[in-house]
């Protein structure tokens, strides 16, 4: 029985050894680090459409409206099928969710990616995890110029 | 004459050739050297390819051993200027502070089902909304459900801070960005303790998946933890 819910559990852990994403990297590095504004002048261009609040607002009317419809589904579907077939229920809550929220992010990243010219959701929008590796070997020609 | 691109600070040592070979160098003083590439003129573009590899370069770095990340865009104009920041005193004691340490970043986020687990008091509006549903039934709702999941957030919150407990350093807490995020936090942990926290997240799992989910994220340079009073600017 433990073994059984180890491993069960073990599905709800994403496990990263690097920031992978354009959008952890982001979050990390325009808002933490080392900030040491006193002895560099800081030469930037296009950081400040990057300061732009990602942040979504909880408590919005649009907000409680998709709270309120998505009650709503979870309930008539209770009432449909969970009684008979509860694993039906919950795998079909796990599905929504993961569109809703992947779809919610990648908006959020597209509009950044426009903001900040890196195009949107055409060509590059892929954040495999062997992306910093391989972008970063042509850092020397992105300073070079 | 020369610029330099910093993307931190760390102890004298080799750098792999890897980094070597994309221009990265250490500028070295006394037990300390700033990690940078050389840069002509122009500004430092904040695109895509750049800050990946800013985080590219302090993270490899960090493999072996301290680096305190700048934030993303630090421009120093000359040599001067890096080994004058060097000198910090601020800086050896985050060096100091930690030599054995490395930040992890965990998030949480809810399954929409979440949605119908909380508030169990919430019975009168949802049926309410069903038989009629209205703009101000959903808002009525809506908001009610929003309340619910704020409280159950702040719980899970507490119940995960608690259960990691000793292992964690320090936390900072950031305001989770989307609607069904539950928490993100930036843990400051020591590297031999990474494999105790990955545990008990397991733990953590078996007891409030789902709905939560878990996202974790390193072992990272510690970004979070490395904040120093600057001395006022003349």
């Amino acid at each position: 029985m433990a073994v059984t819910q180890r491993e069960s559990s073990a599905g709800y852990i994403t496990r990263a050894p690097r920031s992978s994403g354009l959008a952890d990297v982001l979050e990390i590095l325009l808002d933490r680090g080392l900030v040491i504004d006193a002895y560099v002048r800081v030469s930037l261009v296009g950081i400040e459409l990057l300061t732009i609040d990602l942040r979504v607002v909880i408590a919005s009317v649009d907000t409680y409206l998709r709270f309120a419809e998505a009650v709503n589904r979870l309930d008539l579907r209770a009432v449909d099928d969970s009684k008979s077939v509860p694993e039906l229920f919950e795998k079909g809550g796990e599905d929504m969710a993961e569109t809703k929220t992947k779809g919610a992010v990648e908006g959020g990243m597209d509009a950044i990616r426009e903001k900040i010219g890196l195009g949107g959701r055409g060509g590059d929008d892929d954040d495999d995890e062997d992306e910093g590796r391989s972008q970063s070997r042509s850092r020397g020609r992105s300073n070079d110029r | 004459m020369t610029r330099f691109y910093l993307y931190g600070i760390t102890r004298p040592r080799e750098v792999p050739q890897r980094l070597r070979d994309q221009g990265i160098s250490l500028v070295e003083a006394d037990g300390r050297a700033a990690v940078v590439s050389e840069l002509d003129e122009g500004p430092v573009e904040a695109t895509r390819r750049n800050l990946l590899a800013h985080a590219d370069v302090v993270e490899q770095l960090h493999e072996d051993a301290v680096v305190l990340p700048a934030r993303f865009g630090y421009v120093v104009e000359s040599r001067e200027d890096l080994l004058e920041l060097l000198a910090l005193p601020e800086i050896d004691q985050l060096l100091g502070r930690h030599a054995t340490t490395c930040e992890l970043t965990l998030k949480g986020t809810y399954e929409e089902s979440v949605l119908g687990a909380v508030g169990a008091e919430l019975q009168p509006l949802r049926d309410a909304y069903r038989a009629a549903p209205s703009v101000d039934a959903g808002i009525a709702l809506g908001e009610a459900v929003g309340q619910g999941l704020a409280e159950r957030r702040a719980r899970d919150a507490s119940l995960v801070l608690d259960g990691l407990g000793s292992l964690v350093l320090d936390v900072v807490q950031a305001e989770p960005a989307g609607e069904l995020a539950a928490f993100d936090f930036a843990l400051l942990v020591e590297r031999d303790s990474v494999e105790p926290v990955e545990r008990r997240v397991e733990e953590l799992a078996a007891q409030l998946s789902p709905p939560l989910r878990f996202k974790l994220i390193g072992p990272l340079p510690p970004y979070s933890f490395v904040r120093f009073a600057m001395p006022a600017v003349a």
